[in-house]
């Protein structure tokens, strides 16, 4: 899954071009949008070798499973998911492909539900991600900018490299120290 | 050595022929308190020299007024078990070092699931007290041989009911690992101890079945094996020990009042990794990568090849 840049900062989630694929064990796959080619790449990937993969879409249309649909919600793929999980054996291994905001949520749930880092694999599609402001502690999703606002607090942020696995987000900054509030705050 | 408990054996159970119980109580104010697992080194005032083996605490960590162990006899041991099996007797003295903990329960683990082979039953027995209070899932399978390895068998039987099974050898029983460990559901941690080819056998099936080794946890029970004498030098002194087969290198460096730090004596915890600069080694320990066996050695399993000077950066 991801390993640590070097030369980015060590943070920086590094997203493997392969996944690692064991000889046994469940693969669970869950996808965000099941109509990217991301998806049905590790799609094909996991089932090369004719085994079953066990798959859960949050949106789209997967006509390379069987014309399975995205069940539409968040919290309804969390609980598929979670029903998932609980019946699993030890050697199962959780496939997730979405964007950075997607799959770090996947990998939080998977993590409190028990599994190790070693048995996650993230593969990233799409260009969303959260962003975390130090002041203020709000989330936005951000797409693949490097300064935006605070859509809480109104301060000027620069987004950091440095993504917390914890939150699930990169951390924006005030860019200019000597206005640290926005205007309208001051 | 400072730091050393004093205690005085309070009493002594023969559990089956070969495995003995031994109660210790301190000599003077209070035992430390210790987690599940944790060992302590038992120090033998045997003739002629100290033996050293590190035994596990076996006794609930709720109640740390006194230490429990058990001692199962070794056929080719180098005299330590045999020692505490003929020599020692209540109201003798010992001295301990004192707890250290190798072997602990892992937090994060939503099932535990323990196997023990004979011996290798002792510190499951603190640790099915810690997680009974914490109301943990836990299932325990012991492999042993009835009447002789089998120690606390039917207290635990009453004790665990379902959570527990054992299997009988002498009675043709088999633990199927591949089967156990294929079922077992996700956030579960498993625990060996035992002899080398139970925790061998563990840790090469649970990956093969893609078992992270994050969740595999093992303590081996193997004081240092016996094997041929042999020289180390001292580099900074010039001095020679002649090592003799029954005693480890780690233990012939005690002997001579060389401070070399341990805690396991089993070579995996790496406390008492030593530096050497010459001289064919034999390494035993499970700890050292293969690069750094080239220059360092654990001292408390490993030894120089028969006949050879080992020259030690000490
Ligand atoms: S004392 Fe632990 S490796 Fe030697």
């Amino acid at each position: 899954m991801s390993g640590e840049a070097t030369g980015a900062m060590l943070s920086t989630p590094v997203y493997a071009p392969e996944v690692s694929i064991l000889a046994s064990g469940r693969r669970l796959l869950v996808v965000q949008d099941a109509g990217v080619e991301e998806a049905a790449r590790l799609h094909g990937q996991l089932s090369a070798d004719g085994q079953a993969v066990e798959l859960i879409a949050l949106r789209g249309e997967a006509p390379w499973a069987g014309g399975q649909r995205g069940c539409g919600s968040t919290d309804l793929l969390e609980v598929r998911l979670l029903t998932l999980l609980s019946s699993a054996p030890v050697g199962t291994r959780l496939y997730v492909c979405g964007d950075e905001t997607f799959a770090w949520r996947i990998y939080r749930l998977a993590r409190n539900s028990g599994l190790l880092a070693e048995e996650i694999e993230l593969v990233k599609a799409g260009s969303q991600r959260e962003l975390y402001c130090v002041h203020c502690a709000t989330m936005q999703t951000i797409g693949r900018e490097t300064e935006t606002t605070c859509c809480h607090c109104g301060v000027q942020l620069l987004v950091r490299e440095h993504f917390s696995r914890r939150l699930g987000a990169y951390m924006g900054v005030c860019i200019n120290p000597d206005q640290p509030y926005a205007e309208n705050k001051a | 050595m400072n730091g050393l408990l004093d205690v005085r054996v309070a009493a002594v159970r023969q559990l089956t022929p070969l495995v003995r119980e031994f109660t210790l109580e301190a000599e003077h104010g209070a035992l430390p308190g210790f987690s599940a697992g944790s060992h302590v080194v038992v120090h033998m005032p045997a003739p002629g020299r100290t033996l050293r083996n590190a035994y596990s605490l076996l006794g609930d960590p709720a109640e740390a007024q006194r230490y429990r162990i058990a001692v199962r006899l070794q056929e080719d041991s180098r005299g330590g078990s045999r020692f505490m099996h003929e020599q020692v007797n209540e109201g003798d003295r010992l001295q301990l070092s004192p707890p250290a903990n190798l072997f602990g329960l892992h937090s994060e683990a939503r099932h535990h699931l323990l196997i023990a082979g004979g011996i290798g039953i002792t510190p499951f027995l603190a640790q099915i007290a810690e997680l009974e209070r914490r109301g943990a899932s836990f299932a325990l399978h012991y492999a042993c041989r009835g009447g002789l390895t089998d120690a606390y068998r039917g207290e635990l039987a009453g004790r665990l009911g379902a959570r527990f099974a054992a299997y009988d050898a002498s009675a043709g029983e088999r633990l199927d690992l591949a089967a156990l460990l294929r079922s077992q559901p996700l956030a579960t941690h498993v625990y060996v101890c035992g002899p080398q080819r139970l925790i061998d056998g563990v840790r090469s099936v649970a990956a093969s079945l893609g078992w992270p080794q994050g969740r595999v946890h093992w303590e081996a029970f193997a004081a240092a094996a016996p094997g041929e004498p042999f020289v180390a030098e001292l580099a900074a002194s010039g001095r020679r020990l002649e090592v003799p087969a029954d005693l480890s290198l780690l233990e012939a460096l005690e002997q001579a009042d060389v401070a070399v730090p341990s805690l396991c004596r089993g070579g995996v915890c790496g406390q008492c990794a030593t530096r050497y600069s010459s001289g064919a080694v034999e390494h035993r320990d499970s700890f050292l990568a293969e690069a750094e066996r080239a220059w360092q050695l654990m001292p408390c399993v490993s030894r120089g090849c028969a006949g050879s000077t080992l020259v030690l950066d000490l």
